[in-house]
């Protein structure tokens, strides 16, 4: 039996042990689902991997400054060269180092997955949780808004934006995320809110006199929480996905990124034909990149089901 | 055990596997029914009833097991029996009404095509035929046979009850278990169906197995009773022994936690402490650390079940004597 | 029911109507016009710009222009001419590679969620083993593999090294010289074939469920009514002499729709597993299995029943969304459907076009939202409008 401390806690002091408590209760869940932990592997293993990109310049350029986007392998007799060495994954068409590419690319594929789901998510919660809050007008003005963003051809609409706005990495994110915030997700956690807003405890804390923002910040939303985060790990694989997609065909104003290398060995011509299996270090490794980042966090977001949905859990 | 029982579940042993650990839901467990009688089973929240009734259909979850004992059906045990063989046994000789019955019905389909089912599975027999025999179960139930075509969520609660209870009876079981079929029902539907599911039991000549927590309710239907603790067979006899002479101290404190409407006013005396985690349950007898006539035996062994009297079995060290 | 409907129509124009305000302010946000790709033409010279541009009346107040193609849009029902295809309308446009997309999608689609379905059920009857982690892994995979590379590998595989489909197009053009039928009379004669198809499996499969009772008969029927199908297309598409257009199109297909299907299966095979995992653990299933009912009826008849409702309606959403996903394997396969035809028309910036398309894409995505919500109904009882 725990012995209970005797004696007053500071509130935050008791929500601090709760909160650590619930995470080591979740993440004992959480590791029991052998998708979620492959996926959170896969993370981390880009994650160290576009970590060591210093080290990696290092060791195998250090006789001169190397810029993945602008440099230029003298040490090739001709490029595109297959895998040796010096370069293990070959260099592309215009000389530049494949393995160097891949993991400059790596911290910003991840910047900008997370920071698009972020944002996607933070609308999408707001949203939600005031609808469901309020119901009436704004949840008829918000559901019909999220309604015209999910009629949008997502492709199409970015490549409309991609014309009417350079975009770069930030922006790009800001784009997928309130596309994706305003849109599916806001119903999504709307229904979720509104299971919340219809407990017993919202009433109690509104008779108790709290004021709407104290209830939805403090009730509502913490409640919805755990579905957001969900949803936030599939919002990444589409952001990244969406980037890849739009760099292949080249409309992105990005220098570097795995999308972006399929697009150079595309145009360069080298995807045609038997080129293709011949020239494989080209569009592979950034290919397979783009598959298992993006599918990495949609196992963690499957991993994470059963602990946010207990009702999918083995018993 | 009588060898002319219907029903005789000897020493049955069932666990569940879960990740904290081995749950001994049933712990050799043993009693029996003959044709025509109802039998109750009594005891608190958890203490294995629904799981024994679940293990003699073997309807078990995945991360269940029975790991000992008999159950003889017809002098045939069921526990060997592979599952094909189990199937027909199901609903053709023992059916079972669940808890909270009003989601045993399938909401997209019409009641009354889920009583066909029941019926098409086990007999072969047209379409016509059982929607006849359908109409014949509504009417025992007092249920509208119009209302065959209807869908569960246009039915009440009671009538959901009722939907269920024919579809129970509706391939002419041996025996019915009700697994505490009226606790989601107001006071008054349930008092109106418990004496319906009786006259029917009569008439039909059914074996009965009535589960419950209300001992009010065990003991205005039921020939014997059967009291569990935690996973075990404390008492077993018929109601007119439990009630006015229980030898088990449990029984004893259940007899006299309910008030009496008639008779003089008492202070309603409650058993102290709480019923044990079945994870790691008390050594010996697994009542000992609430029973107020303990002795040091108590916690060392586990009592064996004896027959102190004709048809009187209980199983405790230190029975009580009237 | 009828109120709602009403209801819901009234939304949908409403919703459509800001929809294409939006689209016409975004398309005339970007910078430059139809005439920026002859800016660096030396043939073409400033004046003929200007005037190419004052004939398509792109020198009027925004304003102007914007109430004239509202005006077209709603009043005239029109959807004007295309810049790029001049005179082409663009309706004229649309309803000749409308077809091609929907062949292709439409067949993809319901492989894909058939797949989906029968192994999503199949994985959540049987849980954990090797099974459940391999058919999951395996559709994560494809669910989220990237496309591009994906189309191309499979291009490669099947086009190129093993000679067995055409690389890319929508039909070879040495076959059509003979012939004055156009591609979008085939298209069309093969979606009536399918629907015709579809009609009669569909009837004959009803039949069978009422009136025979032993599986392996039913099976034999159906088969034999599949087997009859196929064999009543081919004669009527050989008696009328089209037979070989038809095949040389569905020859073209057939990569595409290996490769949407691939990535397309995972997403309902995972719904569909979690449906069912939720569905499972309720009374009824007990129910039903205490009442001695095999295991697959209790699998298919009542937990896959329940279990297929979300997954319905995702599917029905999914048909809406197939066009956007469109415009990334329409590119690779230059396969010249709506999806390509967003992407160019947005590209040249021959906003009658795109917009159109834009617009067009968006009711159908709407009228598909609908049919979801009334599908549901219909299979759910529990729902009333």
């Amino acid at each position: 039996m725990e012995q209970m401390r005797v004696g007053y806690q500071p509130l935050w002091r008791i929500r601090l042990k709760l909160w650590r408590k619930s995470l080591a209760n979740n993440w004992a869940i959480f590791r029991k689902s052998v998708i979620g932990v492959i996926g959170l592997a896969i993370i981390i293993f880009f994650g160290i991997f576009g970590a060591f990109y210093p080290v990696y310049q290092v060791i195998m350029h250090n006789s001169f400054i190397y810029d993945p986007i602008a440099g230029y392998a003298l040490d090739e007799p001709s490029n595109p060269a297959p895998p040796s060495w010096r370069h293990p994954l070959g260099t592309d068409p215009i000389g530049r180092d494949i393995m160097s590419q891949l993991m400059y690319s790596t911290p910003r594929e991840f910047m900008l997955g997370v920071l698009a789901a972020l944002i996607s998510v933070f609308i999408g919660t707001l949203i939600g949780a005031i609808s469901a809050y309020y119901g009436g007008f704004t949840d008829t003005f918000f559901m019909r808004t999220a309604d015209v963003f999910m009629l949008f051809p997502f492709i199409a609409t970015l490549i409309v934006l991609s014309a009417v706005m350079k975009l770069d990495i930030f922006k790009l994110a800001l784009v997928l995320g309130i596309l994706g915030g305003f849109g599916g997700i806001t119903l999504i956690l709307k229904s979720q809110a509104l299971s919340v807003a219809v407990k017993p405890y919202i009433q109690a804390a509104k008779v108790a006199g709290g004021s709407n923002f104290h209830v939805i910040a403090t009730h509502i939303i913490p409640n919805v929480l755990p579905i957001s985060f969900l949803y936030m790990m599939f919002n990444v694989t589409g952001a990244i996905f969406s980037e890849a997609a739009l760099s292949f065909f080249g409309l992105l104003n990005i220098r570097m990124s795995w999308g972006l290398m399929i697009h150079t060995t595309d145009t360069a011509g080298y995807l045609l034909g038997s080129s293709l299996i011949y020239y494989w270090w080209l569009w592979l490794p950034p290919g397979l990149s783009v598959t298992a980042l993006c599918a990495a966090f949609y196992l963690v977001g499957r991993g994470l089901d059963e602990v946010v949905n207990p009702r999918l859990r083995e018993r | 055990m009588i060898g002319v029982a219907l029903l005789a579940v000897e020493n049955l042993t069932m666990h569940y596997t879960t990740t904290k650990g081995d749950v001994q839901a049933v712990d050799d467990v043993s009693f029996e029914l003959a044709k025509g009688e109802s039998l109750g089973l009594v005891g608190e929240s958890g203490c294995g009833k629904t799981s024994a009734a679940i293990s003699i259909l073997k309807l078990l979850p995945e991360n269940a097991k029975i790991l000992d004992g008999h159950i003889y059906f017809k002098e045939q045990d069921l526990v060997p029996l592979p599952e094909k063989e189990i199937r027909k046994i199901r609903w053709k000789g023992i059916s079972m009404v669940f808890q909270a019955a009003m989601n045993s019905l399938n909401p997209v389909y019409r009641v009354g095509d889920q009583l066909i089912e029941a019926i098409q599975a086990h007999e072969k027999i047209d379409k016509e035929e059982a929607r006849k025999r359908v109409a014949e179960l509504f009417q025992l139930v007092d249920l509208d046979p119009e209302r065959m075509d209807h869908y569960p969520h246009e039915y009440s609660g009671g009538m959901k009850q009722r939907a269920v209870i024919a579809m129970a009876l509706a391939c002419n079981p041996d025996i019915i278990i009700a697994d505490e079929p009226t606790t989601a029902l107001d006071v008054i539907v349930q008092d109106r169906i418990l004496h319906e599911m009786d006259k029917i039991r009569e008439r039909l000549n059914m074996g009965m197995i009535y589960i419950s927590h209300d001992i009010a309710v065990i003991a205005e239907v039921s020939d014997r009773i059967g009291v569990m603790y935690a996973g075990k067979m404390v008492e077993f006899a018929d109601t007119v022994t439990i009630f006015k002479r229980p030898a088990h101290p449990y029984t004893h404190a259940l007899m006299n936690a309910f008030p009496s409407l008639l008779g003089e006013k008492r202070d309603l005396q409650m058993i102290v402490g709480e019923p044990p985690d079945l994870l790691d349950p008390p050594s010996g007898c697994r009542f000992h650390p609430r029973c107020p006539y303990v002795t040091p035996v108590c916690e060392r062994e586990e009592p064996r079940w004896e027959e102190i009297e004709p048809n009187h079995f209980i199983a405790c060290w230190n029975p009580l004597s009237h | 029911m009828w109120k709602y409907l009403v209801k819901r129509l009234l939304q949908i124009v409403f919703v459509i109507y800001i929809y294409t305000s939006i689209c016409f302010l975004l398309f005339y946000a970007m910078p430059g016009n139809i005439t920026s790709m002859y800016a660096t033409n030396p043939n073409v010279k400033p004046a003929m710009r200007a005037k190419l541009i004052e004939q398509l009346g792109l020198n009027q107040p925004l304003y102007k222009q914007y109430l004239t193609y509202m005006d077209n849009v709603f009043i005239k029902h029109q959807f004007g001419v295309s810049f790029s295809h001049y005179p082409t309308p663009v309706w004229t446009i649309i309803k000749r590679r409308l077809p091609r997309t929907f062949v292709l999608f439409f067949t993809a689609t319901i492989i894909a969620f058939y797949v989906g379905f029968t192994w999503g059920k199949i994985i959540a009857w049987k849980r954990g083993g090797v099974l459940e982690y391999s058919a999951t892994l395996v559709g994560v995979g494809l669910w989220t593999v990237f496309t591009p590379m994906w189309g191309l590998l499979l291009i490669w595989l099947f086009a190129f090294k093993l000679g067995w489909f055409p690389i890319n197009q929508f039909l070879t053009p040495g076959k059509w010289l003979h012939t004055t039928l156009s591609s979008t009379t085939i298209f069309n004669h093969m979606l009536l074939t399918a629907v015709a198809a579809s009609l009669l499996l569909f009837l004959v499969y009803s039949l069978t469920r009422r009136l025979i009772k032993g599986r392996s008969e039913r099976a034999v029927v159906n088969f034999s009514a599949l087997a009859f199908a196929i064999g009543a297309a081919w004669w009527a598409w050989s008696s009328k002499g089209t037979l070989y257009l038809g095949l040389d199109i569905l020859s073209h297909m057939i990569v595409p729709i290996i490769t949407l299907t691939t990535i397309s299966f995972g997403g309902t095979m995972l719904l569909m597993r979690d449906s069912m995992l939720e569905t499972v653990k309720e009374d009824y299933i007990t129910t039903a299995k205490a009442k001695g009912l095999p295991d697959r009826v209790i699998r298919d008849r009542h937990a896959a029943r329940t279990a297929l409702l979300p997954v319905v309606t995702s599917f029905v959403l999914s048909i809406a969304f197939a066009v956007d996903g469109g415009v990334i394997t329409e590119t690779i396969f230059s396969w010249p459907g709506i999806g390509m035809t967003l992407l160019s028309a947005t590209v040249q910036m021959d906003y009658p076009l795109a917009i159109g398309t834009f617009v067009f894409t968006g009711i159908f995505v709407l009228f598909a939202h609908l049919v979801a919500d009334i599908l549901y109904a219909y299979l759910d009882p529990r729902i009333k409008y």
